[in-house]
């Protein structure tokens, strides 16, 4: 199997390139679609070998599913992963928005589903669960799902959180491929983990050495389920340009250090496991001679990168990939720049790398 | 008093579907075809449609993913999408109204709708009765509208919803508005309430124009606009008007007659049931000279039609907007042909009287002896 490559879209206030938490999410640009650049965003993606974009779910973006069906009208190939979590729809409604929208984008669109981060937050939406049951919840969500996309007849279900009763739905998931979507399941916590083997298709999760997930990809391996990798890239012709752009990335930020402070508020608040495992490794900045996190508590957690030549970052994934890694969703800087560099520069190389592998494993 | 503006919407429910209402709803294809639908924004849009109503139901599409499709298709035509509470978060539809109208440029409006259908209400896991339906339908609203009207931080704290600081960055987006227009359809009591506490317009089913006016005098005083769902049959002559109503229900035949018989047994709507019975136990066909209710036993109780000449259709508009109705959702068999003949005929005819007659007080209704002996 191919490697596949996502990219997180381009949100609303971003084309200048570096918008960290503190000085994103106060702004009320992060909340409104950008339709012209993030059409723009979308083609260059197609252009640049991107299977997919990530679009983003939290009260400060726009709606993703609505969003993807927006941006979806006006583009070609590219797929978007909608990121979703349980608690805001019943399953029903969001069944028969999900297929909905692939109907009319033909199938190009997967679900990253996240539990949420942010207690805080769920309370916006009148959610009030702990982290595990939120996990429980979404068990039960994703299984009332998969009901409805094996479409053989009235959806009956029963559980601690929804009971749904001769549940009908005349609009089916339509792709050329699928009977129903990739579902990515989000998170680095044992609980996560086992939501992806259960309902998901592939687990999603916050990027360490490969050393440290030797351990806990086997299982899902064995479940016959993917495993993927939410990270940033750092590529430039030579290793030294790429360590300077990181370290530009942090001095370009306010002196004040209002951005470190405000992602250091965030983090109290938040009660993720893989954000604040995450969080915990950017102790060190360098995790292995390519591994930065420098940017981890500025950026966020997904801003753990790999910085080095084109031809180092493509052996960095390469080495994910011997591992088993199969998918990865990945951010840049400046955003719209360093996909294209990854398109014409990194992914070639990585799929020269990629065939010796398959050679290899076929041998 | 001042007269308000006239507004004409248009259903969308029926693209696709020559005979809106004959099939049951299970047997309906949900799969939206685009092109069609943007066609029929599009024609909508050159008849000078206010806006085009995106339906609710298991047997649909989703009425706001179709909404948010559409609009990045089209200009103008404004999306009057249904929703229902007891199925997402009020703070997760606030989000996706204010997603849509970011990227429309505010095109879209709401038609609230208390569900009709228990057994389809259990499918979506909602387990409510009717009248409870309401009272939760009534703190949705009361969510949505402080996320829209307030200026700070949510909370609410009821029967149904906790909500606590909620807080959105995508704000509802129009060059007028801060919150999108909203539209309650319903006409048990309860939906009267609700609309004089809510709504920016009630939706309801007609009845003949001197009742509807006693029954809406209450919603009119609480500053609340009154519209009615109803169906066009409009022709040159009434001869011809007649026979094309008599020819469709020749077409969709017994099949339709026995389907809403099946979908009233299951519903406990007030505006559906009760205006089927009227139109099962009512002696004539005829509520008034032009509006006609022996479709309704065929394709549902939407389906009660003004029926006759231009001049003849345009007098059954002006009686409802005489008993204080100055909104219009209309249904056609097929839509698009009847959108075109009232935009050409029957509208001008309207908005010329409607704009001549003088001020007129509520409640007030010129009954035409002579027209009413004529049916």
């Amino acid at each position: 199997m191919n490697l596949k490559f996502h990219w997180r879209l381009l949100q609303g206030g971003e084309i200048r390139g570096v918008t960290t938490r503190a000085t994103g999410a106060s702004q009320r640009a992060t909340g409104l679609p950008d339709p012209k650049h993030q059409i723009e965003f979308c083609r260059q993606a197609e252009a640049s070998g991107i299977t997919g974009l990530l679009t983003d779910i939290g009260a400060s973006k726009p709606d993703p599913l609505l969003l993807a069906a927006g941006l979806g009208l006006a583009t070609e190939c590219i797929e978007f992963i909608v990121a979703y979590r349980s608690g805001l729809t019943l399953p029903t409604t969001f069944v028969q928005q999900l297929n909905t929208l692939s109907a009319l984008v033909n199938g190009r669109v997967s679900l990253n589903i996240v539990a949420g981060h942010s207690p805080v937050e769920q309370h916006y939406y009148g959610d009030y669960l702990a982290h595990h049951e939120r996990y429980a919840r979404t068990e039960e969500f994703l299984a009332i799902c998969h009901a409805f996309w094996e479409n053989t007849g009235p959806v009956n279900f029963n559980g601690k959180y929804y009971r749904i009763e001769g549940g009908k739905l005349n609009t089916p998931f339509i792709s050329p491929h699928r009977s129903f979507p990739e579902l990515f399941i989000a998170g680095g916590s044992d609980e996560a983990r086992s939501v992806a083997i259960s309902q998901g298709t592939l687990w999603m999760r916050l990027a360490d050495t490969p050393e440290n997930l030797r351990s806990s990809v086997p299982p899902v391996l064995a479940a016959e389920k993917e495993v993927g990798l939410r990270m940033s890239i750092i590529a430039r012709p030579t290793r030294e340009e790429a360590v300077r752009a990181a370290h530009e990335l942090l001095a370009g930020l306010d002196p004040s250090m209002r951005d470190r402070e405000n992602e250091a508020r965030f983090m109290i608040k938040s009660d993720s496991v893989s954000i604040n495992a995450t969080y915990a490794l950017a102790e060190k900045e360098w995790l292995n001679p390519w591994l930065w996190t420098g940017a981890v508590r500025t950026h966020g957690a997904p801003a753990i990168s790999i910085v080095g030549s084109f031809e180092e970052v493509a052996n960095a994934l390469i080495d994910y990939a011997e591992l088993g890694v199969t998918q990865f969703i990945l951010s840049g800087w400046p955003k719209l720049e360093e996909m294209i560099l990854f398109g014409r520069e990194v992914l070639p190389r990585v799929r020269k790398l990629e065939s010796r592998l398959h050679l290899t494993q076929n041998a | 008093m001042k007269k308000r503006a006239l507004r004409f919407h248009w259903s969308m429910s029926s693209v696709g579907e020559k005979w809106r209402g004959a099939k049951s709803r299970a047997a309906q294809n949900g799969i939206p075809d685009l092109e069609a639908h943007v066609d029929f924004c599009r024609r909508a849009e050159a008849c000078g449609i206010d806006s085009v109503l995106t339906a609710f139901g298991f047997h649909r599409a989703d009425p706001i993913v179709l909404a948010s499709a559409l609009g990045m298709l089209t200009a103008k035509i404004k999306f009057m999408v249904a929703i229902r509470s007891g199925i997402c978060s009020p703070t997760a539809l606030v989000q996706q109204v204010n997603t849509v109208s970011a990227l429309t440029n505010g095109r879209i409006c709401l038609n609230v709708v208390g569900g009709h259908t228990p057994n389809e209400q259990r499918g979506y896991g909602d387990f409510l009765s009717h009248d409870d339906r309401y009272a939760r339908t009534d703190e949705f609203l009361t969510v949505c509208r402080a996320f829209w009207e307030g200026d700070g931080p949510v909370n609410f704290k009821g029967n149904y919803y906790h909500i606590e600081n909620g807080r959105l960055n995508t704000p509802f987006v129009a060059a007028d508005r801060t919150g999108p227009e909203i539209f309650l359809g319903g006409s048990s009591p309860q939906a009267f309430g609700l609309a004089a506490r809510h709504a920016d317009c009630l939706w309801t089913l007609p009845r003949r124009p001197e009742e509807l006016a006693t029954r809406i005098t209450a919603v009119l005083e609480s500053g609340t606009e009154v519209g009615i769902l109803v169906s066009i049959i409009t022709r040159p002559s009434r001869k011809e008007a007649l026979s094309a109503a008599q020819s469709m229900l020749a077409e969709v035949g017994d099949r339709a007659r026995k389907t809403q018989q099946d979908f009233s047994r299951v519903s406990d709507s007030v505006a559906f049931t009760s205006t089927l019975a009227l139109a099962e136990e009512s002696s004539s066909d005829w509520l008034t000279p032009w509006l006609w209710t022996a479709a309704v036993p065929y394709l549902g109780a939407p389906a009660i039609a003004l029926v006759g000449s231009y001049d003849e259709v345009t007098k059954g508009i002006l009686e409802f907007t005489k008993a204080g109705v100055t909104q219009f959702l209309f249904l056609g068999w097929p839509d698009v042909p009847e959108m075109i003949a009232f935009n050409e005929e029957v509208r001008p005819r309207v908005l010329a009287q409607y704009d001549a007659g003088s001020d007129i007080s509520q409640g007030t209704l010129l009954n035409d002896e002579a027209e009413l002996k004529r049916s």
